[in-house]
């Protein structure tokens, strides 16, 4: 009897193994959650799937006039191209902030399902953070075109941006499952997520380019996983080469850790959860 | 003898109402510090133990905060039950909170792809079925409206029509018997009956005591999770009667 028609509470919860069984299991209803999240956001706008496109595009001129213009040149020295550099920094940012911050917010949010139709939590999580990384691949469109009309072009790279997609994925996911399960129990958890996603995406160089920060502080900006990420993407969507090769085990290391660590507490935490909501 | 479907056994459920349920982390931080964290629980059930076999429709009565809907969700795998044991064989179709996940953003069609979906059924399977089911629901017409703009009436049928399209081992039930208007509670009722005939095992709850009755070949009576009375319908009924006065 497969699991779908045999319920036995005893069978306990093996941590890792039953989550990513469910995510196999539940694929079905995952595809569902994930379209349903991109054409409820879609549906909701007049602009619809050109707010995606055109959201970034907003944020990335704006900051393209108060730093490149208003506070002079520094903010552009060093780089070719620094409408390319806000433009892929702005697109990373967002999936990250948004995707964590909706993923942290997926298990309380779906609670009315939860508390009454027995479906992994989980599900909802890993469909959360799916979704803003599909937002995140539709964003890429502008970013190109940006890139092959300023004549920075489209180097071959482009089709490595997986890796740093999926892994950022994975940290998304790791990380908003933590957020999500202590989330249930209290509530102010996501506030403090929203302000500590703030002060991560200004400590990572987004609008600046790394060759003014004072060699004292480089530390400190190699110690935040985020400038692994950026470098890595930055480094195949224009720059056309491969970022140094600790980002890649710092990218690595950080993904699959947060989202082994993710998973494991909500697993220890879930027969608490639905109870909580 | 075959085994029973649904196997419940000296099940307990504690919800945990902590000094900071619904609270902040900066306050559980801070009673954390002072060595003041407290939990206190709420036993919702108390060792409650039963069997339903293929065939029998099992009735639960008892007054409100007796645990009815907590036993109710234990057997639907939604709450998982703090001590004891719990099997359920077969693929359950919950007739509880009909609905549950419906977005009203979302036409007819995509909710009860969802609906059907979240009650553990193939996508493919329900994109199927859906034009039957809106039919059976009387809402044929209305399957690429989003359903912000259905009546609370036309959003009952639906979640009745997908949750009833099913052919389910194990029925658990809570007080659908008055869906809609009349002839469609009429319709559903039918349904309702047909789904429990055909060697299904049924859960049932609810206020009407002379539907259990009718209804149930055993019932029990629970009060504050404790079991009070299992066994002929008329005499627990009675017996319940009689106390609550």
């Amino acid at each position: 009897m497969s699991s779908a028609n045999f319920y036995d509470s005893d069978r306990s919860r093996r941590p890792l193994i039953s989550e990513m069984r469910n995510f196999w299991e539940y694929r079905g209803l995952i595809r569902l959650l994930v379209g349903r999240d991109l054409t409820v956001r879609y549906k909701r706008t007049i602009l619809g799937v050109w707010w995606t496109l055109l959201n970034p595009l907003l944020t990335t001129a704006i900051m393209w006039v108060v730093f490149g213009q208003l506070f002079g040149a520094r903010f552009a020295e060093g780089e070719d191209n620094y409408v390319v550099y806000l433009l892929s920094g702005v697109l990373f940012i967002t999936f990250f902030s948004q995707g964590l911050l909706s993923t942290g917010s997926s298990i309380t949010g779906a609670s009315g399902i939860l508390t009454k139709v027995y479906v992994p939590a989980e599900v909802f999580s890993l469909s959360t953070a799916l979704a803003s990384m599909v937002n995140f691949v539709i964003s890429l469109l502008p970013l190109l075109v940006v890139q092959l009309i300023s004549g920075v072009g489209i180097p071959w790279t482009v089709v490595l941006i997986p890796i740093p997609a999926l892994a950022l994925l994975a940290f998304v996911t790791g990380l908003g499952m933590l957020v999500a399960s202590a989330a249930v129990f209290f509530y102010d958890v996501l506030d403090l997520t929203r302000v500590g996603v703030q002060l991560i995406s200004y400590l990572t160089p987004v609008f600046y380019p790394i060759s003014i920060i004072p060699d004292r502080f480089l530390p400190f900006v190699y110690a935040n996983p985020l400038y692994s990420y950026l470098a890595v993407f930055r480094g195949f969507v224009y720059q056309g080469e491969f970022a140094p090769w600790w980002t890649f085990a710092m990218m690595g290391v950080t993904s699959l850790g947060f989202l082994t660590l993710g998973v494991w507490v909500f697993s220890k935490s879930w027969r608490n959860l639905v109870g909580q909501l | 003898m075959r085994e029973p479907l649904i196997q419940v056994t000296d099940v307990s459920l504690a919800y945990r109402l902590a000094r900071n349920r619904g609270g902040t982390l900066k306050e559980f931080a801070l009673q954390l510090v002072r060595r003041q964290v407290s939990f206190e629980k709420f036993w919702a059930l108390k060792g409650v133990s039963f069997e339903v076999r293929r065939g029998e429709v099992f009735g639960l009565i008892g007054p409100n905060g007796a645990g009815k809907t907590t036993l109710m969700k234990i057997v639907a795998r939604v709450l998982p039950p703090t001590s004891g044991r719990v099997v359920v064989r077969g693929n359950v179709a919950p007739m509880i909170s009909l609905g549950a996940g419906f977005n009203s953003d979302l036409t007819g069609y995509e909710n009860i792809v969802m609906f059907g979906t979240l009650l553990g059924h193939d996508p493919q399977r329900m994109r199927e079925r859906a034009p039957a089911i809106a039919e059976w629901a009387g809402l044929s017409g209305f399957l690429d409206v989003p359903i912000r703009s259905y009546s609370s009436g036309m959003l009952a049928r639906l979640g009745f029509s997908v949750a009833s399209d099913a052919d389910p081992d194990v029925l658990v039930v809570d007080e659908v018997l008055s869906v809609g208007d009349q002839e469609f509670q009429k319709k559903s009722f039918e349904r309702m009956q047909a789904m429990m005939s055909g060697g299904t095992a049924v859960l049932l709850v609810s206020h009407a005591l002379d539907k259990v009755g009718e209804m149930a070949d055993r019932v029990m009576w629970l009060d504050k999770g404790d079991v009070r009375m299992i066994g002929d319908p008329a005499e627990v009924i009675e017996t319940y009667k009689a106390t609550v006065g």
